[in-house]
């Protein structure tokens, strides 16, 4: 339970970094009123969320207790 | 674990207020007080307080002393917590004493660096909001701030907090009124075969992680300068490696010192022995070394093939209104150049010695962090401007010192609450 949890943390931390940088404030966009804002108003606080949630993951792995019995 | 008896000490002299303590505090209280007054005059009148003026029009600079300390906090942040992360990638175990002294440097610096950031802006509210909400990945700064101050801060906590359990879980095992703190620190940690290798596990990702973390972002400190192609001074490709190694200088400087006061005043001359100084004056040689040669080479092209306000502002630099404060870190860099190369060569390492060579890294590292900030405002326009000057305001001088005057106060109360030094293997049987 602890590892699957600590895994899925980890990729999901990584996907929300990469959708909210690519697909939400796309970089890419270099011309027109486009590249002035991200396309999506908070796509920077979601990047954030995403670091945080790799990291929050080590957290997890050393806090949450052994499975009964092990 | 097993619980100590009543009026057991708790170790390195946590929660003694003695004297020497109490004056370091006091002192450290009143700068913060000073800059606290300072930033409200600048907050009621304005940026108009400040030294700062429009480039060109106004002929100022608009970065001036807080930015040049935004950029050298943050590089001593960067020092911190990559020697933490180094130590466990590597197996370093001889430097693993000073670790938790990284990761806390880490974190006050990022916190100094945030704050000074916050003070540059006219309106701190709005660039707090804004940069959240509209902040653009083409810019280096949505680096600077996504991943520098805040990625990099929470991974730092992280670190700090996960490697620190098993000393909490030591500290709790005596009666005093941090008990609680510690155990809620440990958060049940008790040490076993199994919590000490999930914790080497957990250490080891969080160390690959970071590591790449800090070099990206504190590149990206570098990228907001040297990728602005209309500033002389600044349009370098060197600007990136040259920030990261002048950041590893002054964290590992600054980290030698805070080791020395550490080893001296919470009696941990047997951690922090010797054999820890020479190692981090020996990385601090090869730093340096590296860092002299990408100031050469940044010297060289400016000055053989630069184009006229390059070569101007090099002028400026090397004999004009910079000039002392360019030649006065040079020499500061070479002194301590010549007293590592000493050590190292006729291998008799003297810890004064290397605290000197810390200190005079770190007042290089603040002129250099200045000389890249200031002078390609004020002497590197591309438009007819006549040249500019910045000379920051009492004020300005007065908010730095606060925020020294903070990182002094937070390290000196973190010492009276948790040992600054990891504690030994064997306070802790294992499975116990």
């Amino acid at each position: 339970m602890r590892n699957v949890l600590t895994v899925l943390m980890v990729v999901v931390g990584f996907a929300l970094q990469a959708i909210s940088y690519f697909a939400l404030a796309a970089p890419w966009v270099t011309t027109g009123v486009a590249s002035g804002e991200p396309r999506v108003v908070g796509a920077p606080v979601l990047f954030i969320a995403g670091v945080v949630l790799v990291f929050l993951a080590a957290v997890v792995y050393e806090l949450l207790p052994e499975k009964r019995g092990r | 674990m097993s619980a100590n008896a009543p009026g057991t000490p708790l170790p390195q002299g946590i929660g003694r207020i003695t004297p020497g303590w109490l004056t370091i505090v006091g002192l450290a209280a009143v700068a913060v007080a000073l800059g606290i007054y300072a930033y409200s005059l600048e907050a009621s009148e304005g940026l108009v307080a400040t030294g700062l003026r429009d480039l060109g029009t106004m002929g100022g600079a608009t970065w001036g002393l807080y930015v040049t300390f935004v950029v050298y906090f943050g590089g001593v942040a960067f020092g911190g917590v990559t020697l933490a992360a180094l130590i466990r990638l590597l197996r370093l175990d001889e430097l693993r004493p000073i670790g938790r002294l990284g990761q806390l440097l880490t974190v006050v610096a990022l916190l100094l660096a945030a704050i000074a950031i916050l003070v540059d802006l006219g309106q701190p509210l709005r660039g707090l909001v804004n940069l959240f909400l509209y902040a653009r990945p083409q810019s280096p700064f949505f680096g600077t701030f996504t991943i520098v101050l805040s990625g990099y801060l929470f991974a730092s906590l992280v670190y700090l907090y996960l490697d620190g359990r098993r000393d909490a879980a030591i500290c709790a095992r005596t009666p005093s009124r941090l008990r609680w703190l510690y155990r809620l620190w440990a958060a049940g940690y008790g040490d076993s075969p199994g919590e000490r290798a999930r914790h080497r596990r957990a250490s080891f990702w969080l160390a690959v992680a970071i590591v790449p973390l800090l070099v990206v972002a504190t590149s990206t400190l570098g990228f907001v300068f040297g990728l602005q192609a209309g500033r002389p001074g600044w349009y370098s490709a060197v600007q990136a490696p040259a920030f990261v190694t002048l950041a590893g200088v002054s964290g590992v400087g600054l980290l030698i010192v805070l080791a020395a006061v550490v080893r001296r005043v919470a009696g941990s001359e047997d951690r922090l022995g010797l054999n820890v100084f020479r190692r981090l004056g020996g990385l601090l040689l090869g730093l340096v070394l590296v860092y002299l040669f990408l100031l050469a080479t940044e010297l060289f092209t400016a000055t053989y093939t630069g184009e006229v306000v390059e070569r101007r502002l090099t002028e400026a630099l090397l004999w004009g209104e910079f000039a002392g404060i360019f030649w006065a870190a040079l020499a500061f860099f070479l002194l301590s150049l010549a007293l590592l190369l000493w050590q190292a060569l006729t291998r008799r390492w003297s810890i004064p010695l290397l605290v000197v060579a810390g200190l005079l890294v770190n007042l290089a590292a603040i002129g250099k962090r200045y000389l890249i900030v200031v002078p390609s405002q004020t002497h590197g326009q591309l438009l007819p401007y006549p040249e500019g000057s910045y000379t920051p305001a009492l004020g300005e001088f007065a908010v730095i010192a606060g925020l020294f005057g903070l990182g002094v106060l937070l390290i000196a109360l973190f010492m009276k609450v948790f040992p600054i030094v990891e504690l030994p293997e064997e306070e802790v049987p294992a499975g116990a």
